[in-house]
C-alpha cells in the first residue's frame, strides 16, 4: 500500500525531460502530468523549477489579495435546480457549482486538475484508477468529506433510473449495456446498463477509491468534471436546494426558479476565496435584448454567455469588458451513409465546397477559428496541424461526377432554430454547396424536436460542446456503434487508429497518431465542420477574477470587486 | 338577468372544456418529447424511456386528459414538468405580478384614453383631433417589442434614468417602482392608442346627435354641453371595449414581459409552451378563458345598466 502511494507513473520522468526540451508545451505538460497522478501543486512546481519563478498558476496570479466583500450579479437562466445529477445544460450547473464541488476541475486553460481529490493515479493500462480524496474538506454542515460520500454520488449518477448523462461517459469503463432478456413491442431486445463488475467502484479506505474499469479509459479526470457530476450531500438523495449542505464556497440562500438565485459566502471553505459576500444570479429570460438592457442599466455585472446578435451593442458600452476564450465548441453538419452520401467522394465534396474562414466570419463574427472537418480542435492537446482544407468548387464537382452525379445532388438538412449562429452557418453552407451543384434544402426544427431526432435525421447540423481532449470527442461521436454516433459512420480503420491513440499518454506521440485519423476524416469522414466557436461574454469592469472558460463555467469564488 | 348570467357561465364552462382538451391535443402533436426536453440531448434512449414512463406520458392522450380534468375538479392544478413543483404556487406568484402591472396600466389607460378620446372627438377634424388621432394610430401600429426597444434606447441607454429590465429584484440599485415604469409605458402607449380611437369615434357620433345640437342652440356653453350631455352618452359604447382591455393586460402581455424580463404570467406561459409543460399551459388557459368570459359578462351587464334601451328590451 505504502509502496503504491509513493509510486509515480513511469511516464512522468520522460514527460519532465520532454518539457525541459520543449517538446511539449506547458499546457500539455500540466495536463498529462496531473492526468498521471501528479498533484497539481507538484506539477506547477516542476513548471516553476524549469521556467523560473516567473510562472505562477492562474488562480494565484493576482498582484495582491483581492478585496473582500460586495455583491456581483450575473445574468443567467435559473431553471429548476432540484436534481443536479440530471442537469442537461451548462447554465443549470453554474448555479450548483457555486455551492458544491467536483472531484476534479478543468480550468480555463483546459487543464484538468484534482479538486476534491488530492491526486489520482492511473495504472499503465489505464484500466485501474486510484482516486485519493483531500482530507481537509468539510461539508457546510461540518461533516468531513469521505470516500463513502463520493461513492454514493458516483453510484447515484451511474444508476440508469437517475437519468444522468454521466452514465454514457463511463459506459464501457465502469458500466456496460446488458440485455434484460425481454423484448419490446417491436421485438428488439430491451437493454439496460449495469456495472460490468460488482467491484467496479471499490472503497479502499475512507479517503481512497479505486475505479476498476472493464476497458482502458484515459479521460477519467475529465469525465469527473462533466457538469452534472457534482458531489452532493448523500442524505439529500440527489435533491438540491436552499439548505443543502455542500463543500463549495457559497451556500444557496434563495432559489426562485425563473427569477433569481442568491448565494452567500460560507465560512470555512477549504479552498481559496470566496472574496464576495454574495453572488446573485438573475434570470432575464431568453430575450437577448433583455440581457443587453440589464447590462446597460447595470442590473447585471456579468453575463453567462453573449450571443453574436448582442455583440455589437454590448461592445459599445464603455463600462463593459469583453472576455473571449478558445474552445472546441462547434456544430457538425453530418450525413448518414445512405445514398448519395454512402459514397466517400460525395462526402468529401461536401467538405471541399465550403470555405471555412468565410463561414467563421459570416456565422460567428470571426470569433473563434475556421473549422477543420476532423473534429480535433486547435485547443485540444493532441491536435495535429495537417492544414486547413481549402475550398475547391471544381474539385468538389469532379468528385461528384466521379461518383456518378455529374448533374449534382439534391438533399435536405435538418437544423435547430437557435442559437442564431447555427442557422446562419447552415444557410451559408447551403449557398456554398449550391456552387458545387449540391442543392440542399433547410428544414428548421424547434430545438427540443431536433434533440429528439438528432441521431436519426439523415442529414443534420448538430451542436457539439467543448471537451478537453480530441480523442474524447472522436470516441463519443465517430466510433462504430456508440450511442452518440449520430452519423452512423462505421470505419474499421478509424476505430483501430482511434483505439491506438486513446492508449497513448505521450502527447507528442499521440499527436503523431492523430495525423492518419485526421487525414482519414478529411478523406472519408461523415462531417463538415464550419467553425470552432470562440466563447465570449461581457462583464462590468468593476468585477475582477473572471476568465472565459471554454465551457462557460463560472467559478464564483475567484470573483472580486476591484477597488474603486 | 339571473338567466343571462347563468347562460354566460354555462358558455364559459363549455369554452373551458373545449379549450383545455384542444391544448392537450395540440401539445400531443407538436414535435419534441417532454422527457427529452427535461433530460437534454446527452441522455440515452433508455433514460428518456424511463422518464417518459415515470411521468406517465406513454399513456393515451385521452386518459391523461381525463386524469388531469379529475384533478382540476378536486382543486389540484397539477404538477409542472418545467419547474418540477406543483403548478398552484408558481402560478399565484406570477399572476399576482402580472395583475400588479395590469392594474397600474389600466389605471392610466382609462383616464388617458377618455380624456384624449373626448378631446379629439368633440371637434372632429380640428387640429387637436388630427394630432391626437395620428399619435394614437402610430402608437397602436408599433409592435410592443419595437416600442420597448425604442423606449429602452432613450431612457436606458441614452439618458440612463430608468432600468432596462424589471425583474422585481430590489437589490440592483433600482427601486421596484422605477422598474415598472418602462413596461407600463409600453402597455399604455400600445393599448391607449386603440381605446382613444374608440372613445373618439363614439364621441363624434354623440356630437352629431340632435340633443347636442339642441343643447348648443339653447345657449349652453361648449364645456357644459360636453360635461352634462355628451360625455356620459359617449362612454356607453367604449365601456365594453375598455373592459376587454383587461384581457390583453393580463393574458396578452407576453412580449412586454419577455422584453423587460418581467417575472409574470405571460413569460411563464411562453416558457411553458416552449417546454410543453401541459399542466402549466392548461392552468394558464383556464385563467385566460375565465378572465375573458368574466370581463365579457361584466361588460354586458354594465352595458345594460348604462343603456336603458337595452335594459328595457
Amino acid at each position: 500500500m505504502a509502496d503504491r502511494e509513493n509510486r509515480i507513473h513511469p511516464f512522468i520522468p520522460k514527460l519532465v525531460d520532454q518539457y525541459e526540451q520543449r517538446k511539449v508545451d506547458r499546457r500539455e505538460f500540466l495536463r498529462t502530468s496531473t492526468l498521471l497522478g501528479l498533484s497539481a501543486a507538484t506539477a506547477y512546481g516542476i513548471v516553476g523549477r524549469i521556467d523560473g519563478p516567473g510562472f505562477v498558476p492562474q488562480a494565484r496570479a493576482q498582484d495582491a489579495t483581492p478585496k473582500k466583500g460586495g455583491i456581483v450579479r450575473v445574468s443567467i437562466r435559473i431553471p429548476d435546480l432540484s436534481t443536479p445529477h440530471i442537469f442537461s445544460w451548462v447554465y443549470d450547473s453554474n448555479s450548483v457549482r457555486q455551492c458544491n464541488d467536483y472531484l476534479t476541475r478543468t480550468g480555463v486553460d483546459n487543464i484538468t486538475v484534482p479538486w476534491l481529490l488530492e491526486n489520482w493515479e492511473a495504472s499503465d493500462d489505464l484500466k485501474t484508477w486510484t482516486l485519493r480524496l483531500r482530507k481537509d474538506v468539510k461539508w457546510s454542515n461540518g461533516e468531513q468529506f469521505v470516500a463513502d460520500h463520493a461513492i454514493w454520488n458516483l453510484k447515484h449518477m451511474l444508476d440508469p433510473a437517475t437519468g444522468s448523462s454521466v452514465l454514457g461517459l463511463f459506459s464501457g469503463f465502469l458500466v456496460e449495456d446488458k440485455d434484460t432478456g425481454q423484448k419490446d413491442a417491436d421485438g428488439n431486445p430491451v437493454m439496460t446498463t449495469d456495472y460490468w463488475d460488482a467491484n467496479a467502484i471499490e472503497k479502499k479506505d475512507d479517503f481512497t477509491i479505486v475505479l476498476n474499469g472493464k476497458g482502458p479509459q484515459m479521460a477519467v479526470p475529465e469525465n469527473l468534471f462533466h457538469y452534472p457530476a457534482f458531489m452532493l450531500w448523500p442524505e439529500d438523495n440527489g435533491k438540491w436546494g436552499v439548505g443543502s449542505p455542500g463543500t463549495g464556497p457559497f451556500d444557496p440562500a434563495v432559489i426562485e426558479t425563473g427569477k433569481r438565485a442568491v448565494f452567500k459566502a460560507r465560512e470555512g471553505y477549504w479552498g481559496e476565496g470566496p472574496y464576495l459576500d454574495e453572488l446573485h444570479f438573475i434570470d432575464h429570460g431568453d430575450d437577448p435584448s433583455a440581457q443587453v438592457a440589464a447590462m446597460a442599466s447595470r442590473q447585471a455585472d456579468g453575463m453567462y454567455e453573449a450571443s453574436v446578435t448582442q455583440y455589437e451593442v454590448l461592445k459599445q458600452m464603455p463600462h463593459l469588458e469583453l472576455y473571449q476564450g478558445v474552445s472546441a465548441q462547434t456544430g457538425v453538419a453530418r450525413v448518414h451513409p445512405i445514398k448519395p452520401f454512402d459514397d466517400a467522394r460525395v462526402r468529401k465534396a461536401l467538405r471541399l465546397a465550403v470555405d471555412t474562414p468565410k463561414l467563421l466570419q459570416l456565422a460567428h463574427l470571426n470569433i473563434g477559428a475556421p473549422g477543420e472537418h476532423h473534429h480535433v480542435a486547435p485547443v485540444h492537446p493532441e491536435y495535429a496541424d495537417i492544414g486547413l482544407m481549402q475550398q475547391d468548387i471544381e474539385g468538389a464537382k469532379k468528385l461528384l461526377a466521379d461518383a456518378g452525379y455529374p448533374d449534382g445532388i439534391e438533399a435536405e438538412i435538418s437544423c435547430k432554430q437557435d442559437p442564431a449562429w447555427e442557422l446562419i452557418a447552415v444557410q451559408a453552407m447551403t449557398e456554398m454547396w449550391k456552387q458545387a451543384g449540391i442543392n440542399v434544402k433547410i428544414n428548421v426544427m424547434p430545438s427540443s424536436a431536433y434533440w429528439d431526432n438528432w441521431t436519426k435525421v439523415p442529414f443534420g447540423f448538430t451542436a457539439w460542446t467543448h471537451r478537453p481532449l480530441g480523442v474524447m470527442v472522436l470516441g463519443l461521436a465517430y466510433r462504430t456503434g456508440v450511442p452518440w454516433n449520430e452519423s452512423n459512420w462505421s470505419n474499421k480503420k478509424f476505430d483501430e487508429l482511434l483505439s491506438v491513440a486513446e492508449g497513448i499518454l505521450d502527447v507528442e506521440e499521440r499527436r503523431q497518431a492523430m495525423v492518419p485519423i485526421e487525414e482519414l476524416m478529411l478523406e472519408e469522414g461523415p462531417a463538415v465542420i464550419p467553425l470552432w466557436r470562440g466563447m465570449f461574454t461581457f462583464w462590468d469592469k468593476k468585477v475582477g477574477g473572471f476568465k472565459q472558460h471554454p465551457t462557460s463555467y463560472i467559478f464564483g469564488e475567484q470573483l472580486y470587486l476591484n477597488e474603486a | 338577468m339571473l338567466n343571462f348570467v347563468l347562460r354566460r357561465l354555462g358558455q364559459m364552462a363549455f369554452t373551458i372544456i373545449v379549450a383545455s382538451f384542444l391544448i392537450f391535443a395540440v401539445s400531443e402533436w407538436t414535435p419534441g418529447s417532454v422527457a427529452r426536453k427535461t433530460l437534454g440531448p446527452y441522455a440515452t434512449e433508455q433514460q428518456v424511456q424511463i422518464l417518459t414512463e415515470e411521468l406517465g406520458l406513454d399513456r393515451p392522450v385521452v386518459v391523461r386528459y381525463l386524469e388531469w380534468a379529475g384533478n382540476i375538479l378536486q382543486g389540484d392544478l397539477g404538477y409542472s414538468t418545467l419547474y418540477k413543483q406543483p403548478v398552484a404556487p408558481i402560478f399565484r406568484d406570477r399572476l399576482a405580478n402580472t395583475a400588479m402591472l395590469a392594474a397600474i396600466a389600466f389605471a392610466i389607460i382609462v383616464p388617458v384614453s377618455i380624456l384624449f378620446g373626448v378631446l379629439a372627438g368633440m371637434r372632429e377634424g380640428s387640429l387637436l383631433d388630427r394630432v391626437i388621432s395620428v399619435a394614437a394610430i402610430i402608437c397602436t401600429s408599433l409592435p410592443e417589442f419595437a416600442l420597448g426597444a425604442f423606449l429602452s434606447s432613450i431612457f436606458v441607454i441614452w439618458l440612463g434614468i430608468l432600468p432596462g429590465t424589471s425583474t422585481l429584484d430590489p437589490g440592483s440599485g433600482w427601486s421596484i417602482a422605477s422598474q415598472l415604469v418602462l413596461p407600463v409605458m409600453v402597455m399604455v402607449l400600445y393599448d391607449a392608442g386603440y381605446v382613444i380611437r374608440m372613445v373618439r369615434a363614439s364621441m363624434i357620433e354623440v356630437m352629431l346627435a340632435p340633443y347636442i345640437r339642441t343643447a348648443i342652440l339653447k345657449g349652453l356653453s361648449f364645456p357644459d354641453v360636453i360635461r352634462r350631455h355628451a360625455l356620459r352618452n359617449a362612454l356607453i359604447a367604449p365601456f365594453t371595449v375598455i373592459l376587454l382591455q383587461i384581457n390583453y393586460l393580463i393574458t396578452g402581455v407576453v412580449v412586454v414581459e419577455a422584453v423587460f424580463a418581467y417575472p409574470g404570467f405571460g413569460r411563464m406561459m411562453l416558457e411553458a409552451a416552449l417546454n410543453k409543460d401541459v399542466a402549466l399551459i392548461e392552468a394558464g388557459a383556464l385563467v385566460a378563458v375565465a378572465i375573458a368570459v368574466t370581463t365579457q359578462v361584466a361588460g354586458d351587464i354594465g352595458y345594460m345598466l348604462l343603456n336603458p334601451r337595452i335594459r328595457i328590451a
